[in-house]
């Protein structure tokens, strides 16, 4: 670097410096076309399923893929890509209350637990490890045990089990940015508490979280689908990518098409939501952004 | 009058292995609008006397006794809100590494904007204000350089802006802690030429900290010589670098290889280490590597005045008046 960097005028905002270099990464374009393409299909989940979700047709069940069923039909006739569709309805109403509950209560926790006093800091760690060793299923059986299964139910449980995760990160980047010295500079010229916090901590915890919540998001419909299939999730008919694969599974022996209707989204997730989250790593940092190429 | 004067204070830290002393009875003054430079190695308690004036210690320090007396009221008695209202308006500091200091997420102007968040103005002026001060300590194109991050500036111009954002206030003090050591040598120049001209201009006092002895020769008006925590010798620049009163001043301006004219293989060094400041020492402090070392030297000297304005905590200067 030189005194003579290039003067660029930044006319773009900050979401659209993002956004530009995200589609400039083969890797976040594709991640944002697969995420746009799930989180659109099910938005709009009623204008694009071909048929009802949860209307039996009876003559028509156990069919492969055709012109008229693209993903085939269940046992009792129900159209397999519609039921995927509104699926997505389910996966992303799980997924997005619980990942920005966790992140909320993440941040909120970590923070304080990075920045205040080391009695606060162990109580809250203390809080952290005691979730995290509950098993996710066990923890779920009990609660369904206690109020029954249901959507929100799962989302409780999702969310809860989440915490620590955000938590902790949030935390040890909260312990190293604390001790940097531009903090140190910056309480020199007379910063407050919450100004450090909010100004100098929050923006530097952001892109990291940002990275960690879009990685998480397949974690969590999975998490979805497993407690679904377990029974302890979604009731039927409700069409759930979880419930897909729990059906699929029974009658694995008469068709594979159910399982893989049920897994593909699934794994699309995944795919979709990762690529997104290693492309944003990249660019959420001004300093990496447009080096792109690994 | 001083704006800034330290009376007898006392630093330690608790460590396992006991408490550790890190300054011990040190007194200096920084008269309005002079620069005081600092001078001492590595561990001879520079830093913990920066924090200690500006009151953002390590948590296992502790002051033991003292004054630091900032415009006739001492700094040590006021309230974590006071001291806060001081920081950044009358008290401002530059650090050591530029490119650390900096917020690397967030654009300069963001960064000058928000330490102005005490001024009730509108954020176009703050602007304008941040412009002004960068364009003050020599960066071209302020207005469009506010839209940059931290990373998009050199050291140099990285530690520009510090000193931008250091002065905005126009404070009564400022406190440069070796604000040119990680830079290179011509820059170091025009960071040191840049700073007087501000200093002269606002008029502060400057507490200057640095290991090299030409940058203080240069900038400074006095020099307070530090060695293990305490302060061995004090005077104007001239008086100290041309007749130093303390062995361990004369030593230090040996070493310095911008006083060495002869050729020469190895650079010459003090033989021995700064003691245990947890376990000190009875008497002088600097005696183990002194080569003046006499029988006086196993009790503690005081800083006696060698001349007029010049003191130094030697015996040899009492020894002299007496002979």
């Amino acid at each position: 670097m030189t005194d003579t960097a290039i003067v660029l005028p930044r006319a773009r905002s900050e979401l659209g410096e993002i956004l530009y270099h995200l589609v400039r990464d083969p890797l976040g374009l594709a991640g944002l076309i697969i995420v746009v393409a799930i989180v659109g299909s099910a938005l709009l989940a009623p204008w694009i399923a071909p048929y009802d979700p949860v209307a039996m047709n009876i003559p028509d069940r156990l069919q492969g893929p055709n012109a008229a069923h693209l993903l085939g039909t269940d046992q009792i006739g129900r159209d397999t890509f519609s039921r995927v569709i509104w699926g997505g309805r389910v996966a992303l109403k799980v997924a997005l209350p619980t990942i920005a509950g966790a992140i909320v209560f993440g941040l909120l926790l970590g923070m304080i637990a990075g920045y205040g006093p080391k009695w606060l800091d162990s109580l809250i760690v203390l809080l952290f490890d005691t979730l995290r060793s509950f098993p996710t299923v066990m923890f779920a059986l009990a609660v369904v045990a206690l109020v029954g299964p249901s959507l929100n139910t799962v989302i409780f449980v999702i969310m809860v089990t989440s915490i620590p995760t955000y938590g902790r990160v949030v935390r040890t980047l909260t312990q190293s940015i604390k001790q940097s010295e531009f903090i140190t500079a910056e309480l020199s010229l007379g910063a407050t508490v919450p100004r450090i916090m909010g100004i100098h901590i929050l923006p530097n915890v952001l892109g990291p979280l940002a990275v960690l919540a879009a990685m998480d998001i397949p974690t969590v419909v999975g998490l979805e689908a497993g407690l679904s299939f377990l029974g302890m999730g979604v009731k039927p008919p409700t069409p759930s990518w979880g419930v897909l694969l729990s059906d699929g599974y029974a009658l694995i022996r008469n068709t594979p098409w159910l399982i893989i209707a049920g897994g593909i989204p699934l794994i699309l997730t995944t795919l979709g939501f990762t690529f997104l989250g290693e492309a944003l790593r990249d660019v959420v940092d001004p300093k990496l952004r447009g080096k792109g190429g690994k | 009058m001083a704006v800034l004067d330290i009376r007898d204070l006392s630093v330690s830290y608790s460590t396992p292995r006991g408490s550790l002393r890190a300054l011990r009875n040190v007194s200096m003054t920084v008269p309005e609008g002079k620069i005081v430079g600092i001078v001492g190695e590595s561990g001879c308690g520079k830093s913990t006397l920066i924090s200690s004036i500006i009151r953002l210690m390590a948590p296992n320090a502790q002051v033991g006794s003292g004054e630091v007396r900032f415009k006739g009221t001492d700094l040590l008695a006021r309230s974590e809100a006071e001291m806060r209202a001081l920081r950044g308006t009358e008290i401002s500091m530059v650090f050591q590494d530029p490119m650390q200091t900096h917020n690397p997420v967030l654009t300069v102007g963001q960064q000058m904007v928000d330490i102005q968040y005490r001024d009730k103005k509108p954020k176009a002026e703050k602007l304008k204000r941040a412009a002004e001060m960068l364009a003050l300590v020599g960066i071209p194109d302020p207005e469009a350089r506010l839209n940059q991050y931290p990373f998009e500036f050199s050291g140099g111009m990285r530690q520009r802006i510090a000193i931008a954002m250091a002065l905005m206030a126009r404070p009564a003090l400022l406190i440069a802690d070796e604000p040119t050591t990680a830079l290179d040598a011509t820059l170091e120049v025009q960071i040191i030429k840049r700073l007087k001209e501000l200093q002269d201009e606002i008029g502060c006092g400057v507490l200057f900290i640095s290991h090299h002895l030409g940058v203080i020769a240069e900038l400074c008006d006095e020099v307070v010589v530090m060695y293990a925590g305490e302060v061995v010798e004090s005077g104007t620049v001239r008086d100290v670098f041309h007749n130093p009163a303390h062995p361990y001043t004369a030593a230090l301006l040996d070493c310095d290889p911008g006083h060495i004219k002869v050729k020469t293989r190895v650079l010459p060094t003090i033989p021995g280490n700064i003691p245990d400041l947890v376990n000190l020492p009875k008497g002088c402090i600097f005696a183990d590597r002194c080569d003046k070392r006499h029988k006086a030297c196993d009790t503690r000297p005081a800083l006696w005045t060698a001349r007029a304005g010049h003191r130094a905590a030697c015996h040899l200067i009492a020894e002299k008046e007496t002979a």
